[in-house]
């Protein structure tokens, strides 16, 4: 008999558990419950968080709060996704409560691989639903589970739904809503007397360090621990009572194992028994099914076929990146120079005109026409994660993922990175194995990501060439593009290689990743996860970006001497003085004045129009910004740079969008007003130095983006790492090296670059 | 063949069945393939066989890497 926990009022908010095996649809389930769409994928490990959202009740139920958790097959942990779960539905995270229900989703095609992670979240004792998703699809494949009875034998409420098509919700909303006792009757698995005799003598000693946990819940915690060699659950009670806890637990497990069974396999023949005799009178199946999963994959996962088509897929995106882009992005840049312009003319010249057309709009701006790419990147990705390739891609990658000691789990967080690295190593949480994760999350940040785009995007288009080869078919700035790409990539394969040989040696474990069936992929969640992104984006250009563009604004403005204007308006007189004296010789008919009235004008507009430049540089030059950027001017000087790159790079280490804004700032508030207009990419390649010798040329341009292909230039990756890792270790570590690494690149880069180029 | 009669799954071609029959050791990895269905008994369907392979076993497809296509034992 179950031990039954106190009744809740019907009425009373709940917490409630979404939790299942990976590709059961739970996340598409928690996005039809709660309206609140998160993302999801067809992939194991697209859930590496609990997040939260209300559930949308009809029927006057009380809003209940859903948390949906990551994917696993057992509660056995072994990975941190796996461990979160665990510690969620045990009430162990520190900011969530024990869940009041919880939800088991369990795949109807597929319902006895699922029933194993049910029966060990039954015995936790907890308040139970379990949700029977996809029974379209099992009635296609000709599967029939028997929810009533299923639901009998569980002892608690079966509901059929179809998360897709919003059918059955309303069931599951009221049997939520209805849950307050735990199930009904206790699933009677038939444990080997020592395992039972086992779980009785771990309890009877540790239950006094329980907090008085339900008695059921920690027998069946202890069962794992007890079973699961090496697991989590050892590793948190290890902790908290340290070698005495070793020492029982080693007796205990030399126990349950001398009659010579295997500690792995008991929990797994056990369950799965059970599993069998519920299955023979709950499921009915029809041999013969069709899988046109089966039939994509003979050659998609093919080791030649399928390499090529993975190679093909990657080649298109990127070209796609750079060729579809390209004519939204002039779109977007024209409406921001339209938008600077009419500011101008609105508002009077003065610190707050300033403020707002050389810092907000420049800065900013110069970020978001970035948008384009960002979103055709996020398109691109979202549609291989919901269509089922995913994983496909990881098999196929890991035999060569294991040359340079990764698995091919590595592979899905190092692609997310090429979008933004925080995610990819959020995902890194589905490696099992220590050591290949924290190298994973060491090379994540040299992919290059969706912010290193711009970057590259703005000197390929100012500095690199238009030629075209093979008829046009490939573009020279387009193999710029993909260089750039390869360098963070080829780095990283060294870095790897170097850590797994010195700093992290140890075996590899072997490739275990379930693959999911082909699905097509859904156009709404194809794209509700490009405009998130790209949400993020701009509310990172909006905030961050927008803070820095207004800190740098201020340090290029300000002290904005007095002096520098009375000396450039004498300059102004002096030139109006001359001009009007000329024009009175041409009125007299002076033989002295060779030229015509217009060529005058000309000449006296071209005058005071270098007179303006000299001022707004004379400004820059005085200012805090542009006092700094000259201490730092040796530091950059040998990679090819002048003082205002190398400012834009220093501002730009909190996060690298920012740099683009700065360089708009520092150009614009440089500038005349007749030339802000200009975008940011003229005014690179008008720029010149004093002796009249272009800044930047293909060497320099060539030179930054190694830079930035290389630097740790994100706070927000380096504050992944730390959470991760729990250790400040790692990331000082990932700074140091790839600085380290991005500087000599930049410098060699631009030593061999100048050579070739003279 | 680890024995005689008793072969791994590494041995098992590609579109040929078997039942499993032990996991071979104790590592953790072991316990991870238990969960997943690799038990006395399951019957597993070999779909591409190689380093890693895919097996078919319920209704899953499984990626396995060679290690644990290794200690998956199979009976003749």
């Amino acid at each position: 008999m179950s031990t039954h926990v106190e009744p809740l009022p019907a009425s009373r908010h709940k917490l409630v558990a979404l939790a299942g095996n990976p590709n059961t649809g739970k996340t598409t389930l928690f996005n039809a419950l709660t309206g609140y769409r998160c993302r999801v994928g067809n992939y194991p490990g697209v859930t590496v968080e609990t997040r939260k959202g209300l559930i949308r009740s009809e029927d006057g139920l009380t809003p209940h709060t859903l948390l949906d958790l990551p994917g696993t097959y057992s509660l056995a942990a072994h990975s941190a996704d796996e461990a979160i779960v665990l510690d969620a539905l045990l009430g162990e995270l520190s900011d969530v409560d024990v869940p009041d229900v919880i939800v088991i989703v369990i795949d109807a095609t597929n319902p006895r691989a699922n029933l194993f992670l049910a029966t060990q979240i039954l015995e936790l004792n907890r308040p139970t639903v379990v949700a029977l998703n996809m029974v379209d699809l099992a009635k296609k494949s000709r599967v029939h589970v028997d929810a009533e009875v299923l639901s009998q034998r569980l002892g608690c409420p079966v509901i059929p739904v179809v998360a897709t098509k919003q059918m059955g919700l309303d069931l599951l909303c009221q049997a939520i809503d209805k849950a307050d006792a735990s199930p009904d009757v206790t699933v009677a698995l038939d444990w080997p007397s020592e395992v039972t005799s086992a779980v009785e003598v771990m309890h009877g000693i540790l239950e006094r360090v329980a907090n008085g946990k339900d008695r059921l819940a920690l027998k069946a915690e202890l069962l794992q621990t007890l079973l699961g060699d090496g697991g989590y659950h050892e590793q948190r009670w290890a902790k908290r009572c340290g070698d005495d806890f070793r020492l029982l637990l080693r007796q205990q497990r030399s126990a349950v194992v001398k009659n010579g069974d295997s500690l792995a396999s008991i929990e797994g023949d056990v369950r799965y028994a059970w599993i069998d005799r519920l299955i023979e009178d709950t499921v009915k199946r029809d041999e013969g099914r069709p899988t046109g999963t089966a039939r994509a994959d003979r050659i998609l996962t093919h080791r030649v076929m399928g390499l090529a088509i993975l190679a093909i897929l990657m080649g298109a995106c990127f070209q796609s990146i750079y060729a579809w882009s390209t004519p939204i992005m002039d779109a977007v840049d024209s409406a921001i120079g339209a938008g600077g312009a009419l500011v101008s003319a609105w508002l009077p010249a003065g610190p707050l005109q300033s403020l707002i057309v050389d810092g907000a709009i420049a800065g900013v701006g110069a970020v978001l026409v970035f948008l384009p790419q960002i979103v055709v990147l996020f398109l691109f990705l979202a549609v291989m994660e919901d269509c089922g390739y995913m994983a496909r891609a990881a098999f196929l990658l890991d035999r060569w993922m294991g040359l340079i000691g990764l698995g091919g789990k590595s592979f899905i967080p190092l692609l997310s990175s090429f979008a933004c690295a925080v995610p990819g190593i959020l995902a890194t949480r589905t490696i099992s194995d220590r050591r290949a994760r924290i190298i994973t999350m060491l090379i994540a940040p040299l992919m290059s990501c969706s912010a290193r785009l711009p970057v590259y995007m703005l000197f390929i288009g100012a500095f690199v060439p238009d030629t075209q080869f093979l008829g046009g078919a490939i573009g020279l700035q387009a193999l710029v593009l993909l260089a750039m790409y390869l360098v963070g990539t080829i780095v990283a394969i060294v870095v790897a290689i170097l850590v797994k040989r010195f700093l992290l040696k140890g075996d590899t474990q072997p490739f275990l990743m379930e693959m999911p069936p082909y699905r097509w992929p859904k156009v709404r969640t194809v794209f509700h996860r490009a405009y998130e992104q790209a949400r993020e984006f701009c509310v990172s250009a909006g905030t961050i970006i927008f803070a820095v563009t207004v800190v740098v604004w201020a340090l290029g403005y300000y002290p904005h001497a007095k002096s520098i204007a009375v000396a450039h308006d004498a300059q102004r007189q002096a030139v109006t003085a001359e001009h009007e004296v000329v024009l009175l010789e041409i009125e007299r008919g002076g033989d002295g004045v060779a030229t015509s009235l217009d060529e005058q004008t000309l000449e006296m507009q071209a005058k005071l129009s270098r007179i303006d430049q000299d001022e707004a540089g004379e400004y820059l030059r005085q200012s805090v910004l542009g006092r700094m950027g000259r201490w730092i001017e040796p530091v950059v000087a040998p990679l090819g740079w002048d003082w205002r790159m190398g400012t834009a790079v220093l501002a730009s280490f909190p996060a690298r969008e920012v740099m683009i804004a700065t360089m708009g700032t520092i150009y614009n508030l440089g500038e005349n007003e007749d030339e802000k207009s200009v975008g940011l990419r003229d005014k690179l390649k008008a720029s010149r130095h004093a002796d009249g010798r272009p800044i930047y040329n293909l060497p320099v341009a060539l030179s930054v983006m190694v830079f930035f292909a290389l630097c740790c230039q994100c706070g927000g990756t380096l504050a992944a790492i730390k959470r991760e890792t729990r250790s400040w270790r790692w990331p000082i570590f990932t700074f140091v090296y790839m600085t380290t690494l991005a500087y000599i690149g930049a410098w060699l880069t631009f030593v061999i670059a100048s050579k070739l180029y003279a | 063949m680890v024995s005689q009669g008793v072969r791994s799954l590494r041995q098992l071609r590609a579109g040929d069945s078997a039942c499993v029959s032990a996991i071979a050791n104790h590592r953790t990895g072991a316990k991870r393939l238990a969960d997943l269905g690799f038990v006395d008994g399951a019957s597993i369907t070999m779909v591409r066989s190689g380093k890693p392979c895919i097996v078919r076993i319920d209704d899953r497809l499984v990626g396995l890497g060679l290690g644990h296509q290794e200690v998956i034992l199979l009976s003749a």
